[in-house]
């Protein structure tokens, strides 16, 4: 321990690094009546670390090429040692990532956190959500399955309904006229570089931005649950005998992770293929359509919005519009109440809007 | 046990906890990145004879590794690794010169495999191999 201390002491001396885990850890306080919905950032960031490296490790395998993609996949699969462990881990890890974003999400709109002046740091999450959604659809066609080719080419071909510049656009995502090997170019570099960078970079704002306001404190177990900012000045939102971050909370957000981790390894271990129907087996084939293709689970509700409307452009308009609603969510709420029990009209439609959601994708599941 | 007893000992716990989690994930890593033991390299290579002529040298791979077979002037033939013993690189046979020529660090060796000039500090390996029926086995 000796050394140790030696070892931090000469750094210290060097760059004051006591102070900055003063500041950044043990004297970053966080309000007394946090609760656990709070950690799912830090799940989402470990979970997001945890897609990155198993990706790197399937990049040492995986050939992005039309005749050799599903092939390399079969090959990690049933010939590299542990080769389904992390193949597993990425797929049905990406799953579970995309649910905790929903939990982090819902979780944020029922506390009100997104309120001013936190309008900045629902902006950058509602765009991480979009970039997560396009890593999932873009990761999605990489197996070369038969599930994987066409799933990308019903997706795709929803932006057909765009007027004017929606054919062009269509052979522009897919890299000509039918998804095909300049379709699978396209999308892994989107996978494997554009897009993560872009999540890279929109977390770093996110923390930044959460760095510089301060955490919200819960609208629970207090007796003022109105928004205290009066938008004059830049203000720092401090709590004052809270919570040290460090040792503290750290230790909540690893109880968190190692929930979601055992959740996360019950699905891997117990029912791994939960969320590969049997298309996802069978090599791509452009001459053959399967029945029933259907996307992933998240975006169930917005298939059979498309299917319900008989016009494509309709449908595609109105999640359009949802999807701009929802991002622009804390300048049309501009109400300072944040207490979800004191917002009626809030709640009404945030469970109304919530239960469409899911009764959206159950018919689309079984439609 | 005091109170200082117990936070050792729930440390300890901790920490072997935590090498078992770092076990049971390391393993798995270490075995997905571990080169695989290719099956096919242990195989024999057969080569017909009439492809080498005197004078002329054959490269292959064998074993995982570049080897080279050389029929030389008086018509005996030599099988030998292709890697040079310096730095690795795969040696280029000099048939004007009847020897051959590692263009990394110019190591010379004859065509028997014996280091003739420059930097490697020992001879090519010799590879075993067969004639029979027309044919070259190496392995």
């Amino acid at each position: 321990m000796t050394l140790l201390r030696k070892i931090i002491d000469w750094i210290d001396l060097r760059i004051g690094v006591r102070e900055v885990v003063q500041k950044e850890l043990t004297g970053y306080l966080l309000p007394r009546n946090i609760n656990a919905w709070y950690s799912l950032g830090s799940i989402l960031f470990f979970a997001f670390v945890l897609q990155v490296l198993s990706g790197i490790l399937l990049l040492v395998y995986y050939v992005p090429d039309a005749e050799k993609a599903f092939k390399s996949v079969s090959f990690i699969m049933n010939e590299v040692p542990f080769g389904w462990l992390i193949r597993m881990f990425h797929a049905v890890g990406s799953n579970m990532m995309v649910l905790a974003l929903l939990l982090h999400m819902l979780s944020v709109l029922f506390m009100g956190s997104y309120k001013r002046p936190r309008e900045l740091n629902w902006l950058t999450g509602f765009i991480l959500f979009i970039m997560v959604q396009g890593i999932s659809l873009t990761g999605y066609l990489l197996p070369w399955s038969q599930l994987s080719f066409w799933a990308t080419t019903v997706a795709t071909n929803s932006a057909n309904a765009i007027p004017v510049i929606g054919p062009y656009l269509v052979e522009f995502l897919r890299g000509g006229v039918l998804v095909g090997p300049p379709t699978l170019g396209r999308f892994f570099a989107l996978h494997v570089a554009v897009i993560p960078i872009g999540i890279v970079a929109l977390i770093g704002a996110h923390l930044f931005l959460l760095k510089r306001t301060g955490v919200s404190a819960p609208p629970f177990g207090q007796k003022e649950t109105g928004n205290q900012w009066l938008g004059d000045s830049y203000h720092y939102e401090n709590h004052p005998g809270g919570i040290p971050f460090f040792p503290h909370f750290a230790l909540e957000d690893l109880r968190a992770i190692a929930i979601y981790m055992a959740c996360f390894l019950a699905v891997l271990f117990f029912d791994p293929y939960l969320f590969f129907p049997k298309d996802a087996f069978i090599p791509a084939n452009p001459f053959v359509t399967p029945s029933h293709i259907k996307p992933e689970w998240y975006f169930l509700a917005n298939y059979q919005t498309l299917k319900i409307f008989p016009n494509e452009l309709i449908g595609l308009s109105l999640q359009g519009a949802a999807m701009t609603f929802l991002a622009l969510l804390p300048f049309v709420d501009r109400g300072p109440e944040r207490h979800p029990l004191k917002r009626p009209l809030f709640m009404a439609c945030s469970i109304g809007g919530l239960l469409l959601w899911i009764g959206l994708s159950i018919w689309g599941h079984f439609s | 046990m005091d109170n200082n007893g117990r936070r050792t000992f729930l440390g300890l716990c901790l920490a072997g906890l935590a090498a078992l989690a770092a076990a049971a994930g390391g393993w798995p890593l270490f075995r997905y990145l571990s080169p695989r033991t290719n099956i096919e390299s242990a195989a024999k290579v057969v080569i017909p004879a009439k492809d080498i002529p005197e004078g002329e040298a054959k490269f292959f791979e064998y074993a995982g590794s570049a080897a080279v077979l050389v029929r030389k002037r008086d018509g005996s033939l030599v099988a030998l690794s292709a890697v040079c013993t310096h730095l690795g690189c795969i040696v280029q046979w000099q048939k004007e010169k009847q020897d051959f020529l590692c263009p990394c660090h110019a190591g010379h060796y004859s065509a028997d495999g014996i280091v003739t000039a420059g930097p490697p500090p020992k001879p090519l390996p010799k590879v075993p191999f067969s004639v029979a029926g027309g044919t070259i086995t190496v392995g």
